[in-house]
């Protein structure tokens, strides 16, 4: 016997994702989910970003991390709220595992959630979190064909940041390029060349940021 | 590597629609996978082989339907197949292509014995 089920498989996900998309809008949180490989200098990218925003925006941040809090106790010096999830061995946070972290934030005295995912280009990409805007940290030391072996990241992202671009004299990196192939899978991505170690280029990511989480009605 | 965590889904489903067939046995499991996910056919058969195993579906088929990326051009309406993700319009050039298909990944149906 045949039986027709027509069910998607992250379908659970998806609803708990809905949830949490909600619990944003009704709070007036713009949340982002900031992905990368291991070593993109994500958790650098967002020290940056906070010191810049600070005064300006509200923030909280959600760590993502499979066994470590390293990344949490970095944020904590900032003094912005922060929840760390372990995933215990799992390559990606899921909606249900951000869901459980929201819990602990009052979200009505914030503007902005980030949630740092865990290091990897491919899985964090298949489960919404709930988040209005997936952003793509890329160093530029990992090469330029990354946006075209990895390339979902790049459809699904609303801007990608190009980290560590102090150092470009020092790789072959064919800026242009990689610019181009960025371009050719997502005409509409934003891209900021930034260094998180220098601080060149933090403002105008961080000005874009601002002007988002501003249209995001309280 | 999410495989694992994509087979707990497709399990949880399987689970939802056999609740009352226990007697019965999963003979096969067929489901829709785009291209364009970053599902792997390889890890999703090892997960599943892990997942039946001492369960009702141990020993059953697993069917993956491959579906390609489908794009059209928002400029000039070509539409087609869109080699390795280069979502560059071979009619028109410009870089404005929405999917028509590629993203699927769901459970299309159930054989039960």
């Amino acid at each position: 016997m045949e039986i027709k089920v027509n069910t998607g498989i992250l379908s659970a996900n998806e609803q708990k994702a809905v949830e949490n998309r909600k619990l944003f809008k009704e709070n007036g949180v713009f949340a982002i989910n900031l992905m990368g490989s291991p070593g993109a200098g994500k958790t650098t990218v967002l020290e940056k970003t906070i010191d810049y925003l600070s005064g300006k925006v509200r923030l909280a941040v959600i760590e993502g991390d499979i066994y470590t809090s390293k990344d949490a106790r970095r944020i904590e010096k900032y003094g912005v709220p922060v929840e760390q999830i372990n995933t215990g061995g799992a390559c990606h946070l899921d909606a249900k595992m951000v869901s459980g972290a929201l819990s602990k934030f009052d979200l009505t005295g914030l503007d902005l959630m980030v949630i740092e995912n865990v290091g990897n280009l491919v899985c964090p990409v298949e489960f919404d979190l709930g988040e209005d805007q997936k952003i793509a940290v890329l160093s530029i030391t990992e090469g330029d064909d990354k946006p075209m072996k990895y390339p979902l990241l790049f459809r699904e992202s609303g801007a990608v940041i190009l980290n560590k671009m102090d150092i470009l004299d020092f790789t072959d990196v064919d800026l242009e390029g990689l610019r181009k192939d960025i371009h050719i899978i997502n005409p509409d991505i934003k891209i900021f060349e930034v260094s998180a170690r220098t601080g060149q280029g933090i403002d105008q990511w961080a000005e874009w940021l601002t002007d988002r989480v501003k249209d995001t009605v309280k | 590597m999410h495989e694992m965590a994509l087979m707990a889904g497709v399990f949880d489903i399987i689970r939802q629609y056999t609740t009352d067939l226990s007697d019965k046995n999963v003979t096969r499991v067929t489901l829709v996978v785009g291209e364009m996910t970053n599902a792997v056919p390889e890890a999703l058969e090892a997960a599943f082989e892990v997942h039946a195993k001492g369960t009702p579906v141990e020993g059953a088929k697993l069917v993956i339907k491959d579906i390609p990326l489908v794009a059209r051009c928002r400029s000039c309406g070509w539409e087609g197949k869109t080699e390795k993700h280069v979502f560059m319009c071979p009619g028109c050039s410009s870089f404005g292509m929405e999917l028509i298909s590629g993203r699927e990944l769901y459970v299309e149906s159930l054989e039960v014995e």
